[in-house]
């Protein structure tokens, strides 16, 4: 180890001991010439004898100090210079290299990099390791202001926030974007300071707030909406309606606690009550809709605080609940990488794609090593001549081993770049109208050690394999056999055995694009019980824009009849709740005439949706009426309340019977008895996925307006050819109906698309990753025949010399593919049966090992393994026997 | 010239330069003539061989050099034996003397014992 050091200091300093060694030699000189002096010869012999005497000195320092230098040190440098060098004189086989290495350490990175800022990357805020998260769920305000007030015992400072969509516009259509309420210590217990202005305080976050409503907005809102403006600090912002002072800035690389989402407006909780007015939730005990995170304190482990919270668990209880529903214990988990409910959804499928690129990476690593080893055969000779003169076998597997890791450094800084592209790409595909996701995708050493470490075994598993295939190599070999190989010769035996794993490995990666495109293809294939393509669905947001809520009732009807004035409107309704969220509005006991409330689903899953509807909704959205009648006009607060059941219902509450005229109570509201007067066709309610399940609808105009939900859905049926002409007049026709009323266009198709935004996204993954490893695997199938049929054309010719046909010097050669691509659908099915129990999750209505899809898979890889062979064989077949053996 | 020290027993320069600078730190030149004496002539030691060899000892700390001015006012670089240059040293003369020791017995033998 020592020895090391010492050599490594004096290479450091090599220019200083050359010279040293320099001076030390003509010292020896000069004193051998005094000594010949003395002896009586003259000065100048003196000076020759002595130079004579000493011999070669050039010799003798560089015999000196190799005895110090490292010598690979140079040698490596000199291998570099070669393989570069090499990779210039063939500038296709570089480019074809480099790009399919750019391609799958890229896609594996992109990948990995979503993994890692969904899953690994902690907060960008002081030390987020001491961060825990009170889970499990979330809580209402009154329970925050009771942890709040036992803070500086349980932790180094505690905060609340809840994530909400604000709208900034002022009138009119609804500009969304993405904010949240937080508590007055976020910031400061989180340690994010601003970089404009002043981050929200404590004081702000009072009634009495002496800033008056303030707002702070994210660094890009500022860059992007401002421009950038240095006057943001005191601005003011709409937001929901109501004036916001924006006093701050957010620094750039910060989202907030939540991971995937991105906070563009942030308000303290004070200014809740002045967007909601009276239905304010901070003193409702019954919404859960914060999170809560503390610091934990220094050198404090998270049991201690946990043990600490269940001992203050009775006091909390009882300051902030109804009743006393907080049974479970309060516990707090370890929050370093914050909060995302985008984590559960998306690890599985995630870490199933990861899995897929990285084999997919492994086929073009086959790939290269095939590519190194045919151009390593082919320069033979060259290599012969090189251990001809004396250089070691070693030196010149590490010269080729240093030509993959090139291509595999130039692979890996390319694969960079097309990964911080597709990656943005990606995580744009996962966000839908309603729900943007949105992840900071920048690099950080984890994505960069990841893609080096990639690079390196690229480098090794492309680079051992020529290694191995020089074996052969002998000092005397210097080859004089170009196509003169033979059948069965050993050289083919590693690329061979490359072809068979690419072809595995590519099946494997067939079989799962086969088994998640069926699955997207029948999930959307599934009935959804109405017709989306005409429909135009506007969210109305009646409570932005302020007023009664009794008044709501008639201001929805108001603004319904304006919708269906406008041409080309060929019916408008309105329903309380969106469909095709995967929640809404249900219950979860139902009775059915005098008999006793049921629970049909398990705890946690409604045994009934709900929604409320306005007359012609059914129409609007081309759901049949079965039997009896539609909501009507007379149908309003007083008279006795109806419902419209779906045919499910009817299969699951009364089956066999007349439905028309029973009675139905829900577990929320046992006084009510709804009479049901239609029954309706199934359509769609929570996902496709889930199919058709038991509905109730009841009229909206039965509704208490207290209960009028903050935002209602009015559905557009346009004519044909006319939604983008109709949105746009509805657009106007709502705004002079009701010029404080917001609103958002939205269509169905998009709604019906944002329920399988995952499967499609996996689907279309995993059929590029596929049809990737199916190219290569092609490309290295047609390279190892193309190959093997150049090297053998002498024998081939010889055949044909001989008599054989060409249809039977095509089937020599599909002989062997024929086994290649045997034994590689052996591999790959063996590997397909036991990774599908992995992908089962992400499955629907398949079961993991779908004969019909593994036989659809093995046929395509067959078929493409043909084709690839087919070129090289017929050119086998067309040899001109007499000038191969001329020229052979 | 008088014959390359070719007949140098492979390793043993370096046993014999560590010997030279027992008694006193010497320069390169310094080295050569005192083994050249010592030996009688037996052994000439060219710069080609020495200072590779030189260096080899330094770089593994047996010797150390210093550049000082020698009587007749010329620099040059001494060099002096350093604690473990002198343990090698005592070492591998006790390993050369057990080696000449059978050596000499196998030599010595008489027709009998062969």
């Amino acid at each position: 180890m020592i020895t090391i050091w010492r050599r490594l200091r004096h290479v450091l300093s090599w220019s200083r001991h050359d010279a040293d060694l320099r001076e030390e030699i003509e010292a020896h000189r000069a004193l051998r010439q005094d000594a010949f002096e003395r002896d009586g010869l003259a000065p100048g012999d003196a000076a020759d004898a002595s130079r004579r005497a000493l011999g070669n000195v050039a010799h003798a320092v560089d015999a000196a100090r190799d005895v110090w230098a490292i010598r690979t040190a140079d040698s490596v440098s000199q291998d570099v210079r070669v393989a570069l060098r090499g990779l210039r004189k063939s500038p296709g086989f570089a480019l074809v290299a480099v790009g399919t290495l750019a391609l799958g350490i890229g896609a594996t990175t992109a990948l990995f990099s979503i993994f890692n800022s969904l899953i690994l990357r902690p907060l960008p805020v002081r030390d987020p390791g001491s961060l825990a998260l009170l889970t499990n769920g979330s809580w209402s305000y009154p329970i925050w202001e009771q942890i709040r007030a036992r803070e500086s015992d349980l932790s180094d400072g505690a905060f609340a926030w809840a994530g909400q969509r604000f709208d900034l516009a002022r009138t009119g259509q609804s500009d969304p974007v993405d904010g949240a309420y937080v508590s007055g210590r976020l910031f400061d217990v989180l340690g994010v300071t601003a970089i404009r202005g002043r981050m929200i305080t404590p004081a702000d976050d009072s009634a009495a707030s002496p800033s008056g409503p303030v707002a702070v907005i994210s660094h890009r809102l500022w860059r992007q909406r401002f421009s950038g403006d240095a006057d943001i600090i005191g601005r003011q912002l709409t937001v929901q309606r109501v004036q916001f002072t924006v006093v701050g800035v957010m620094p750039p690389g910060f989202f907030g606690p939540d991971v995937g989402r991105r906070m563009d407006v942030m308000l303290p909780f004070a200014a809740e009550p002045l967007i909601r007015g009276r239905e304010t939730r901070l003193n409702d005990k019954g919404s859960s809709w914060l999170q809560i995170m503390m610091r934990l304190k220094p050198n404090q482990e998270i049991e201690q605080t946990n043990a600490a919270l269940r001992v203050a668990q009775p006091q909390i209880v009882e300051g902030a609940t109804r009743q006393s529903v907080l049974t479970e214990p309060l516990t707090l988990a370890p929050a370093a990488t914050g909060n995302s409910a985008l984590r559960t959804r998306f690890e599985t499928p995630l870490f199933a794609m990861v899995i897929a690129v990285g084999l997919v990476l492994l086929v073009a690593c086959a790939n290269i090593a095939s590519l190194l080893l045919a151009r390593a055969l082919a320069r033979r000779r060259d290599l012969s001549v090189r251990v001809a003169l004396g250089s070691s076998r070693w030196r010149i597997a590490r010269m080729l081993f240093i030509e993959s890791l090139l291509v595999a450094a130039a692979g890996a800084a390319l694969g960079l770049m097309f990964a911080s592209w597709s990656s943005a790409l990606l995580v744009r595909q996962l966000s839908t109208s309603q729900n943007t996701v949105s992840l900071d995708l920048a690099l950080d050493w984890r994505v960069l050690a990841f893609t080096a470490a990639l690079a390196c075994l690229s480098a090794i598993t492309a680079g051992v394999a020529p290694a191995l295939g020089l074996t052969s190599i002998a000092s005397g070999d210097v080859l004089k056999d170009a196509g003169r190989g033979i059948a069965g010769d050993r050289r083919f035996a590693v690329r061979s055995a490359l072809v068979v794993a690419q072809i595995g490995v590519s099946l494997v990666l067939v079989v799962a694009a086969g088994l998640f495109l069926r699955t997207f293809a029948s999930l959307n294939q599934l009935p959804l019980g109405f017709v989306p393509e005409p429909l135009l669905v506007v969210e109305l947001n009646l409570q932005a824009s302020g007023g009664r809520p009794e008044e709501r009732g008639a201001r929805v009807e108001r603004l319904r009849d304006a919708a269906a004035s406008v041409p080309g409107v060929r019916s408008a309704s309105v329903s309380s709740t969106r469909q095709l969220t995967g929640g809404g509005w249900s219950s979860g006991m139902v009775a059915v005439g005098d008999g006793p409330m049921v629970r049909l689903r398990s705890v946690g899953r409604p045994s009934l949706w709900l929604n409320a509807t306005m007359p012609d909704w059914f129409k609007t959205m081309g759901i049949p009426l079965r039997s009896g009648r539609d909501f009507e006009a007379g149908d309003r607060v007083g008279t006795g309340p109806v419902a419209i059941v779906n045919e499910s219902f009817v299969r699951q509450y009364l089956p066999g019977e007349q439905p028309l005229g029973q009675h139905v109570r829900l577990g929320f509201d046992a006084q009510t008895r709804y009479e049901i007067v239609g029954v309706v066709g199934d359509a769609v309610y929570t996902t496709p996925r889930e199919g058709m399940l038991a509905t109730m609808y009841v009229p909206v105009a039965q509704r208490p307006p207290k209960t009028f939900w903050p935002t209602v859905l009015l559905t557009i049926n346009a004519a044909p050819g006319q939604r983008a002409a109709v949105e746009r007049d509805v657009a106007a026709a709502l705004t002079r109906a009701d010029p404080a009323v917001a609103f958002t266009f939205g269509t169905f198709d998009q709604i019906v698309a944002a329920t399988v935004t995952q499967e499609r996204l996996i689907a279309m993954l995993s059929a590029f990753f596929g049809a990737l490893a199916l190219l290569l695997a092609a490309l290295g199938l047609y390279g190892v025949v193309a190959h093997a049929v150049r090297a053998r054309q002498t024998e081939i010719g010889l055949r044909m010399a001989l008599g054989a046909t060409s249809s039977s010097i095509v089937r020599l050669v599909f002989q062997r593919v024929g086994l290649l691509i045997a034994g590689g659908l052996a591999l790959g099915l063996a590997g397909s049966l036991w990774a599908a129990r992995f992908v089962e999750t992400l499955l629907f209505q398949l079961t993991p090992r779908d004969p019909l899809t593994f036989a659809g898979a093995a046929a395509v890889l067959v078929a493409v393994g043909i084709l690839a062979a087919w070129m090289p064989a017929r050119r086998a077949s067309r040899l001109d026997p007499a000038r191969v053996l001329r020229e052979g | 010239m008088s014959p390359e020290p070719s007949g140098l027993v492979q390793g043993t320069l370096h046993m014999l330069i560590l010997k030279t600078l027992t008694l006193e730190p010497l320069h390169g030149y310094g080295i050569g003539v005192r083994l050249e004496q010592i030996s009688r002539g037996g052994f000439l030691v060219n710069a080609g061989s020495l200072f590779p060899g030189l260096r080899r000892l330094e770089r593994d700390g047996l010797i150390r050099g210093e550049w000082r001015v020698t009587e007749n006012n010329r620099r040059a670089k001494y060099y002096h034996l350093t604690p473990q240059g002198r343990a090698r040293l005592t070492r591998e003369t006790r390993q050369w003397e057990a080696q000449m020791a059978a050596i000499g017995r196998i030599l010595a033998a008489t027709k009998d014992a062969l």
